[in-house]
């Protein structure tokens, strides 16, 4: 059970700092509330006593949405459901539609929010490998001033970010990558609800005949303890012809980089399976075509 | 602790209320609203029993800080039947007997009526999908999404408002027939009130204090700082049971309140009745109990063995019950086949999982009548039992059967309406106990995890000449229904078979794990799922069609069983021709078919589950851009 006696809801970026600085080490910063309560009860962290709650959901900088040709400007309060419901922002970031669809359930999606995921750095976050592959940048506010960094950098491990006393995740700043194909592929016990084990994030822009490879960008999360993005992979794909023997060869070069604590061979096979179904997926959404890719492959990974 | 102001419109109305900082919107809704249509299953996000619109968007209010409610317009379940007439969605639901113990119901109502409202033509998989966020356990999903579709046509005009209308039955006909359940409008409303949303004035909140032990002594046990707590009304452990302590459904082993020991992780050792939840949480923790622990087991086979912790001194073995059953003559049967096969299966402890953790409400009434509120599924058991505990004559002790929202076997023991009594009696007021989901898997009965070994002998033409089965369980801490789970296992694990010669040994033994009770089926699960393993396996070794080798052995009318019991009609060949249809079976050995299966990408056959019925047309569209 949380017991809090206190619950702040600041309006502005000036009251939230105020309300972080006058209960400092004993209030906690919330935002859709999702892992909240579910994190305060047995089994977890069982009955905490948090005196203040502070929920920054409410501040117009954590609640704005930009988009141009380049860039897409996400406040850290954005809802998940927002990736499934708004088509500009769908467009804009091809991956992030297909991870949310796997994201809980519809109803938690309207109330958790991107921020959230990632300042969480759960292992097994679904949205911050696909920002990730959007070469995402996270922008750190604090009464003291601005930061920036890139997202594969803010989280450091397992619950572990760069995160300081008094800072908050303001926004994330990512490419826009309208005319990608975009692909997330998730494995976990059950549909909904559910945490994955593995998940990846794939993007692939073909040229005009939809022929020949002009850029891959992949993330994956669930291997080790922190997303990781693939660079390797994507130097070698970028250029390649769209063909089996490109992708085949492609899938194979993440698999030595699982390090999870535990299911090692399985996570390696998966590896392989989504590599192959991520670019596929994400090929024939950009357009590929249709002789490009093997119909075995297609078949087998579609 | 300041409270909040809340201002919002809910089902309607404005409201402007003091609500306590750390009240999730569920509890404001349920204990201060009094609108206890939408339930707590789990309290963290995963069931979908809570789910309520706010500003228009359904969200699960177990997991929404109250103060996120600030200004907005809240609908519970409560609101989609507000002028007393059923919603279209409700109406189908009746129509389509969706709903069985209907706690989930009100969420899935909900939920499918955000689902129509994002797309009033949502196809079934879209349906799926968007319904994915809540849990049923016994209604089942089928007659869920048939509700939710016949609902979609007729909001859309594809089928005519009659379609929800009554079937008229033959007067007094009823067997395969499609008879509404009288119980559904008020379950798809909301209005049904089980134990946990039941109130009553002047109503004390129960907090468990729990062991963290699988097997220790208790050297005392302080309760005063607890007691001395504003708003503690009563503090109760095993010292307040003032007739002879023990329950059980075959044996009076266990205690309400752990007496001298306690046997498994998650025990009830002390109980605590006050004014809120709140206080009576922090009064349990407040309780100081002097543990010394013993070694323990969990094993079943290790507790078998000799030198092993002794749970209970009535069984200085450890074992629970040993149901041994003999026809015929094993031995010879093994000899005089042409194949004897014997191999090991196992299963696992199972929760039931109801989406109603156990709740009660209990109370003295005017006569002096303790009275116990509960959905328990057992309670005629349960009054001559707790009239023995307190010591009262029978007629002072009144069982109620709240609606249960989900047993299976789960709710059948008497696990904590000892203590509720208790409370009453201690505090003369009434006491309300609801568990949270945590406690409910970690104190109740389970499904018994079983070893099975299994040696049969067959004859070359299918023939069972004789089966040798000893099946070991883990009954957990104490009997429970140990007892008839091995009668039931022993009576039903050799099959619908007429075997020759039998022998069947089960066994339940005592072990430091959560005690393992009732779950639908009773031991047939166990031993079925080791005997029919094991025929498919003979079939392959002896190249039989595994439908032939079932009905080579199967009982016929007027057979008589294992345990002499004369079978007057056997519908086994009819179920085995109508699943060997059903399933489009491949006739042959199982190792006769090669490596391709015929029997997938048929149209009755469903396909894989995955996501993303929604997207349908955007690939193509995104294809085209």
């Amino acid at each position: 059970m949380l017991i809090c006696e206190n619950y702040l809801t600041p309006v502005t970026l000036g009251e939230a700092f105020t309300a972080m600085a006058d209960n400092r080490g004993r209030c906690r910063v919330v935002a859709g509330c999702t892992d909240t309560f579910p994190w305060a009860r047995e089994g977890r962290a069982g009955d905490v006593d948090i005196p203040v709650l502070i929920d920054v959901s409410k501040i117009p900088e954590l609640n704005e949405l930009r988009i141009d040709n380049k860039l897409v400007w996400l406040g850290a309060a954005t809802p998940i459901q927002r990736f499934l419901d708004d088509a500009k922002l769908a467009r804009a970031l091809p991956c992030m539609p297909r991870c949310a669809v796997w994201f809980a359930d519809d109803q938690i999606r309207a109330q958790a929010t991107i921020g959230g995921n990632i300042v969480n750095a759960s292992p097994a976050a679904d949205g911050t490998p696909c920002l990730i592959a959007h070469e995402a940048e996270v922008e750190l506010v604090s009464a003291r001033g601005k930061r920036k960094l890139p997202l594969a950098d803010f989280v450091t491990g397992p619950n572990k970010t760069v995160l300081e006393d008094g800072e908050l995740l303001v926004a994330i700043e990512c490419d826009a990558l309208a005319g990608y194909g975009g692909s997330f592929e998730k494995v976990g016990h059950r549909r909904s609800l559910v945490i994955s084990l593995v998940c990846l994030a794939a993007l692939v822009k073909l040229d005009r005949d939809g022929r020949k490879i002009e850029d891959a960008r992949l993330s994956i999360a669930g291997i080790g303890p922190r997303p990781l993005r693939l660079p390797d992979v994507e130097k070698f794909l970028k250029g390649s012809p769209l063909n089996a023997a490109t992708l085949e060869e492609a899938a194979d070069m993440p698999v030595a980089l699982v390090a999870s604590r535990t299911r090692q061979d399985y996570r390696r096979d998966v590896v392989h399976g989504f590599m192959l179904r991520g670019l596929v997926n994400a090929a024939r959404r950009a357009g590929a075509d249709a002789s490009a890719l093997a119909p075995e492959l297609e078949a087998a990974y579609a | 602790m300041p409270d909040l102001r809340l201002d919002a419109t809910v089902n309607g109305r404005k409201i402007s209320r003091a609500a306590k900082p750390h009240q999730r919107l569920l509890d404001f809704l349920r204990d201060d609203l009094n609108l206890t249509g939408n339930k707590e299953g789990c309290g963290a996000g995963e069931c979908g029993t809570c789910s309520v619109f706010v500003d228009g968007v359904l969200m699960k209010s177990c997991l929404l800080p109250v103060a996120k409610a600030q200004g907005a317009v809240i609908e519970s379940v409560e609101a989609l039947a507000s002028t007393g007439e059923l919603s279209l969605l409700q109406k189908a639901f009746h129509k389509m007997g969706a709903s069985q113990c209907g706690y989930c119901i009100p969420g899935m109502v909900m939920a499918a009526t955000a689902a129509l409202r994002a797309n009033p033509f949502a196809g079934r998989e879209e349906i799926k999908e968007r319904l994915g966020g809540n849990i049923c356990r016994c209604t089942g999903y089928q007659k869920i999404f048939d509700a939710v579709e016949l609902a979609r046509d007729v909001q859309n005009g594809r089928l005519p408002a009659t379609a929800l209308g009554e079937i008229d039955a033959e007067q007094g006909d009823f067997i395969g027939k499609n008879v509404r359940r009288i119980d559904t409008p008020s379950k798809v409303s909301g209005r049904l009130k089980y134990a946990g949303d039941m109130t009553m004035p002047g109503m004390l909140h129960v907090q468990v204090l729990r062991s963290p032990h699988a097997h220790a002594r208790i050297v005392s046990i302080e309760t005063s700082a607890a007691e001395a707590m504003d708003g503690v009304e009563g503090v109760i452990t095993s010292a307040d049971v003032p007739g002879e302590d023990g329950f059980g459904v075959f044996v009076n082993d266990q205690p309400i309140m752990a007496r001298g020991k306690v046997r498994y992780v998650g025990e009830a050792v002390a109980a605590v009745a006050a004014a809120d939840l709140l206080t009576a949480k922090r009064a349990a923790a407040a309780i100081k109990v002097n543990y010394e622990p013993l070694p323990a087991v969990f094993d079943a086979d290790d507790a078998m063995r000799a030198g092993a912790p002794v749970l209970h001194d009535y069984a200085p073995d450890n074992i629970t019950k040993h149901i041994p059953i003999r026809v015929g003559d094993v031995e010879k049967g093994f000899s005089e086949s042409d194949l004897v096969v014997e191999e090991s299966y196992s299963t696992q402890a199972i929760e039931h999982a109801y989406l109603e953790p156990e709740a009660g409400l209990a109370y003295v009434d005017h006569d002096d009548v303790v009275t116990i509120v509960s959905p328990s599924q057992n309670i005629t058991h349960h009054r001559s039992m707790l009239a023995r505990i307190i010591a009262k004559p029978i007629s002072k002790v009144r069982f109620i059967m709240s609606p249960v929202g989900g047993g299976f076997g789960g709710k059948e023991d008497m696990i904590y309406q000892g203590m509720l009594a208790l409370l009453a009696m201690k505090t003369r007021a009434p006491v309300r106990l609801v568990f949270t989901r945590e406690e409910s898997i970690i104190s109740t009965a389970k499904r018994h995890p079983s070893r099975t070994t299994l040696r049969m002998g067959l004859m070359r033409d299918g023939r069972i000449n004789a089966l040798q089965m000893t099946m070991i369980c883990d009954g957990g801490a104490y009997g429970l229904s140990t007892e008839g789970v091995m009668r039931k296992a022993a009576i039903l694990g050799a099959g619908p078979y007429a075997i020759p010669n039998v022998r069947v040994d089960t066994y339940g033994i005592y072990t430091n794990n959560t005690p393992s009770g009732a779950f639908r089926s009773f031991g047939a699960l166990q031993t079925q799922f080791a005997t029919e393993s094991h025929l498919d396996i003979c079939a392959e070794r002896l190249g039989l069609d595994p439908f032939e080798i079932r009905r080579i052995n199967a009982m016929r009318d007027g057979a008589i069983t294992h345990t002499k019991q004369t079978l007057g009609s056997v519908s086994l060949l009819r179920a085995l021709e109508a699943a060997e249809k059903a399933s489009g079976w491949e006739a042959g050995s199982p190792v006769s078919r090669g490596d391709k299966r015929r029997d997938l990408d048929r149209a009755d056959i469903r396909p894989p589950v995955s996501l993303g019925a929604r997207f349908a047309g955007v690939d193509k569209q995104e294809a085209a851009e």
